[in-house]
């Protein structure tokens, strides 16, 4: 089945204008109707696996018109966004009773959706500022949805620093513009082939490795994140930690340096300084949290920091062009990272969302044995911190083993060794997790505990699943040549995507 | 293609797997699992070790130089060890099967046993590095969920336990890689890499660290004691006693004599320090405690100076000596933690000071127990003293090594090792005293003995201990020698030690000694009378002298005062250090976070200037 392009973006956007008009009464028609488009998109993401077309909209052809491309990592991105969607999309049904005004939350959320899925399938720089602008203002209200004073401060300040993101980011396209004369990807691609790196470009790519940067909460760019992705509604936090952050930020950047302005060593090292800096920072100021969720937000600044280190080893070993089968190694535990961090942190402020409904508290001092009285969510958490703790054969398990064998591999002993201490903060971030929210005593407040069943464990059930089967997609060969190797193979052909998209 | 091997790992990893999720009110099935499976897992290891070369591969992933093989090979060494891991299963499954003691979380609890026993497995026939990180992962996993399984408090220990062993875990995942790259290659057969340069060196500690923790010798040995305090006996038998001992020195042992080539110098001497200081210090430490578990747990930390101390000697007898003892501990201390857990749960205590008198009315947990301690107190005949016979002399002949580094430390070896001996008696005159001889408090006259299928792992770890101490001859004939690739002939003189007529002799001796008693019962006709003071009869209760005095003074003594009280704060726990430091770390940062919107801004600033410096190439 082969839909034009634009239907992932249209239908999302579509459905987002028509949800609001539903009045009260039909809340229940606009919440099936909010799943449904999220399970249509999940089916055309994995209808659309291994494609590789662009659609020029209006038939305008490039570089005069718009033009939309998918390809392996795309189509990834693609895969995650739909697979989150669909399972915070299903744990919001019964979530969200808890707040008023259902249906401009769906619509909201189905804005969001359309903007990322927009932001990874566009061809064209201002284009996807266009899309990142709507996933993004979508986002900031969704983190202020709740109304309450923390809540609306969090999403003030993550406006105050999106915006700041954005700026940079529409800087960025402007300078680009100035010095190719082109906003067309591909096209940019082949002037800076052409003409090489002038100080413009250089200092547009700087601005987007910072505006990118800030929306993926890269360390020092991170400082929005801890504050809104605790604020958000628990399944709009799993959409923030799990998608958004990645699509905005680690692919639009990895985009734009591998196959627009080409790997260079400093650009790599920029790269792996980030997702370094934020690794640790991020691990050391999640050990120290109560709050179970901000906990799990600065996890999320840790594991996006493994993704973009992949990414970055990779630019690196094809800068340095040493052995192109290494930067693939390491461009696949990047992105493998990102395929299994958005599942599986997702999970985890799924079940931080049902334990928050069960004991009305997001303070681990406060908890505690619940393993006995919500069992689903304890298995599910379970599963999910064991794969981002990196115990086999859970998925997280081989991107990091992936990242470490990547990074010995290319001589890099100490970067492999921050990658293990990393993990074992992580490793113990998560058994604090467990040791003071599923086991031990339980308190008297929260004797009646029950689990949340229906929408909410359906949810956690299905992800937890693939969470589970995930580590098949890197150990199954026919699955990693169909999902994996096409996006890998998009970075580590850097500046051929030019070649592939404008015919010489 | 010998499909068996893929047995014992991987259906007790998938059936553990799936108990893990059941429902409480399937118990009844996962117990039957379980014990069906150990069992089965157990004919297979004894099929395997029948076998004589086995082997299995199959090639799962390649991306580019990197190849993913599953390698399952039987070697010898594997192989044996692994009859003796399923063994241990099949027993502490009986045993847990009819205990009483409070589990929680039944289903979980079987489940890992599960994993434990696959994991074991699955490392213990492994030839592929990555595959013996990932069972060794599991099994660590595994001891986690059965630690949270306790009471009161097991969170706690579960957590300290993971934390500390998945930080070696994380070293061992590095030192793989390291030795990856060196050698080129994941296939253990294959690899033998020269410890002459900075590299190998480091891999060589990293891999070293991984096996001394998981076997819990010292830095990294204080979840042994936290978890044996607050786990159920059962769980420390299994894992810390016995599964953990083995698969930690079966990764010494390997990577002792196979994957580096070690010669005497700065890298033995430091297997040797950790060995001897282990011994000692550990046994110190075990004397003075009041609690029964926590002190079993020292004990455990302590007997692994032995193996790692005989491995250290590179003398085929001292690597021998070391194997040998790997597999005499995790026979007594496992019988030991099964004794410990039926006293606890006869009694509800695992408190010395509360306990007394036992010996008749747990007369066959008393004879076990009794036959265990003096077996790892390294009294002739049992089997603790065969195996340290073996690692003395190992040390001795290290000593008479000609032009190699560092062998003349040999003497501080050996009287360490004797001193731990000598103090691990002491200890354990204090545990006999305390529970099954002295007086029976009033609190605890219904005792009764626990039930015949939790008594039976007793019995036959305490007749294994009998027999292998008695005929010492057989299991190294039988299973360590072929493992060090030593022939048929090869004899490894053992000394000139007969055990079978000092053992003639010491019987002749105890049956004298009962004669002795005998004759003096009948001829003096002994009265027993209740104590009589002050014109009052005096409780039982206080007519104690408890066992837990026995040592006061040595921790009273100067300089050893303190030490032992810094102990008991946690001022030696590598845990508590390791947790400060990230205490000052997320401090820090947590200040920087002040939550003021204008310092993020400032931040968003310069990280985009720093961007711009590096990028537009200005210095």
């Amino acid at each position: 089945m082969s839909v034009p392009l634009p239907v992932f973006v249209a239908i999302p956007l579509v459905a987002a204008f028509v949800l609001p008009v539903l009045g009260k009464g039909l809340k229940p028609i606009a919440t099936l109707l909010a799943n449904l488009v999220t399970i249509a998109l999940l089916i055309l993401a994995v209808t659309s696996i291994g494609d590789s077309r662009t659609y020029e909209v209006g038939d305008w052809s490039i570089p005069l018109g718009i033009n939309l491309v998918l390809d392996g990592l795309s189509s990834l991105l693609l895969l995650a966004i739909s697979v989150v969607s669909t399972a915070a999309m299903l744990f919001s049904i019964r979530y969200m009773e808890q707040y008023t005004a259902k249906p401009k939350y769906l619509s909201l959320f189905l804005l969001m959706v359309a903007g990322m899925n927009g932001v990874v399938l566009s061809g064209d720089v201002f284009n996807l500022y266009v899309f990142l602008e709507i996933a993004s203002i979508a986002s900031y209200a969704l983190v202020g949805f709740g109304c309450e004073h923390e809540e609306l401060e969090a999403s003030f300040k993550y406006m105050v620093l999106g915006s700041i993101a954005s700026t940079f980011i529409l800087f960025g396209v402007a300078m680009v513009y100035a010095n190719t004369g082109s906003l067309n990807m591909a096209y940019i691609s082949r002037a800076v082939q052409a003409m090489g790196m002038n100080a413009g470009l250089a200092f547009a790519l700087s601005l987007f490795v910072a505006g990118f940067g800030l929306k993926a909460a890269l360390v020092p760019f991170h400082a929005w994140l801890p504050d809104a992705h605790p604020s958000a509604p628990a399944p709009i936090s799993a959409m923030l930690s799990g998608v958004l952050i990645k699509a905005l930020g680690v692919y639009a950047l990895a985009r734009l340096v591998f196959n627009v302005f080409g790997v260079s060593l400093e650009v790599g090292w920029v790269l792996v300084a980030l997702g370094l800096a934020s690794m640790v920072a991020g691990a050391f100021l999640a050990l120290g949290q109560w709050d179970f969720k901000r906990l799990l937000a600065y996890s999320s600044i840790s594991q996006i920091g493994y993704v973009v280190l992949g990414v970055g080893l990779g630019a690196v070993i094809l800068a340095r062009e040493t052995n192109i089968a290494w930067a693939s190694l390491a461009i696949l535990g990047g992105l493998f990272h990102l395929l299994n961090h958005s599942v599986y942190k997702s999970l985890l402020f799924l079940t931080s969302g049902s334990v928050e409904m069960a004991t009305g508290t997001r303070q681990m001092t406060e908890m505690g044995g619940l393993a006995a009285r919500m069992p689903v969510t304890r298995a599910a958490c379970a599963v999910a911190s064991a794969s981002i703790a990196g115990v086999p054969p859970f998925p997280g398990f081989w991107s990091k083993l992936i990242l470490v064998l990547a990074a010995v591999q290319a001589q890099m002993y100490w970067v492999a060794a921050v990658i293990v201490v990393v993990s074992v903060c992580t490793l113990i971030m998560y058994l604090k997790v467990h040791r003071f929210v599923f086991l031990g005593e339980l308190p008297e407040r929260l004797a009646s505990v029950r689990e949340s069943w229906g929408s909410m464990t359906a949810a956690m059930v299905g992800l937890t699943c693939v969470c589970a089967l995930m580590g098949l997609l890197v150990l199954v060969p026919s699955l990693r040549v169909g999902i994996l190797d096409p996006a890998v193979s998009v970075l580590t052909d850097g500046l051929a995507y030019s070649t592939r998209l404008i015919s010489p | 293609m010998d499909k068996i091997l893929l047995y014992p790992v991987f259906v007790p990893l998938a059936v553990g797997f799936v108990l893990l999720f059941l429902p409480r009110s399937l118990r009844l099935a996962s117990k039957t699992a379980t014990l069906v499976i150990s069992i089965v897992s157990f004919v297979q290891a004894v099929r395997i070790f029948g076998l004589n070369e086995a082997s299995y591969a199959w090639s799962i992933l390649t991306l580019g130089d990197f190849r993913l093989d599953l390698l399952l090979t039987a070697q010898p060494l594997g192989a044996f060890i692994l009859l003796f891991a399923m063994g241990f299963g099949v027993l502490i499954t009986l045993y847990s099967l009819a205990s009483k003691a409070q589990i929680h979380r039944i289903n979980e609890y079987y489940g890992a046993i599960l994993l434990a026993i696959g994991g074991s497995a699955g490392i213990l026939l492994s030839n592929h590095l990555l595959f013996l990180l990932i069972f060794w992962e599991i099994v660590t996993a595994s001891l986690y969920i059965l630690v949270s399984t306790g009471g009161k408090d097991s969170n706690f220990a579960a957590t300290k336990s993971f934390a500390m062993i998945g930080v070696s875990d994380a070293g061992l995942l590095l030192g793989i890689g390291m030795v990856w790259t060196l050698s080129g290659t994941f296939a253990i057969s294959n690899i033998s890499l020269p410890t002459t340069t900075a590299l190998p060196i480091v891999a060589f500690l990293l891999l070293m660290l991984a096996a001394i923790t998981k076997a819990g010798a010292m830095p990294l040995h204080t979840w042994v004691p936290t978890s044996g305090q607050y786990a159920p006996a059962s769980v420390m038998a299994l894992l810390p006693a016995a599964l953990d001992k083995l698969l930690g020195i079966y990764l010494l042992v390997l990577i002792v004599t196979r994957l580096f080539v070690l010669a005497h110098g700065p890298l033995t001497i430091v297997l040797a320090i950790i060995g001897a200081a282990t011994i000692v210090i550990a046994v110190m430490i075990a004397m003075v405690q009041h609690n029964l578990k926590r002190l079993l747990s020292y004990h455990a930390v302590s007997q692994v100076g032995y193996m790692i101390l005989g491995i250290a000697t590179l003398t085929p007898i001292g690597i021998a000596g070391g194997i040998f003892h790997m597999l005499n501990n995790a026979i007594y201390k496992s019988c030991l933690f099964l004794c410990g857990g039926a006293v606890e749960e006869a009694t509800g205590t695992a408190e010395l000071d509360e306990l007394g008198g036992l010996g008749r009315k747990m007369p066959l947990t008393f004879l076990a127990c009794m036959i265990a301690a003096l077996s790892i107190s390294g009294v002739p005949p049992f089997n603790g003293f065969a195996s340290k016979w073996m690692v003395y002399q190992g040390v001795v002949q290290m000593g008479r090594t000609p032009d190699a580094a560092g062998v003349g430390l040999w003497p501080i070896w050996l009287v360490a090792a004797m001193f731990g001996s000598a103090l691990t008696l002491a200890s354990f005159v204090k545990i006999l005293h305390s529970i099954f001889l002295s007086r029976l408090p009033d609190r605890l006259q219904a005792t009764k003995e626990v039930s015949f299928l939790q008594v039976l792992p007793m019995l036959v770890l305490a007749a294994l201990c009998v027999f292998f101490g008695v005929f010492y001859r057989v299991p190294l004939q039988r299973f360590i020698f072929p493992a060090l690739a030593a022939g048929e002939g090869a004899e490894i003189a053992v000394g000139s030690w007969n055990s079978v007529l000092a053992t003639a002799l010491l019987l002749i001796g105890v049956g004298i000694g009962f004669g002795v008693l005998a004759v003096g019962m009948y001829a003096k006709q002994t009265r027993i009378v209740p104590t009589w003071t002050c014109g009052e009869i005096q409780p039982n209760d206080e007519m104690i002298i408890p066992g837990t005095h026995f040592y006061k003074t040595v921790s009273s003594l100067g300089g050893l005062k303190q030490m032992y009280t810094g102990q008991e704060r946690g001022y030696f726990d590598t845990y508590n250090h390791g947790g400060k430091m990230g205490f000052v770390v997320t401090g820090l940062l947590r200040w920087l976070h002040s939550g003021i919107l204008p310092a993020y801004l400032t931040w968003v600033t310069l990280g985009l200037l720093l961007v711009v410096f590096a990028l537009c190439r200005i210095w």
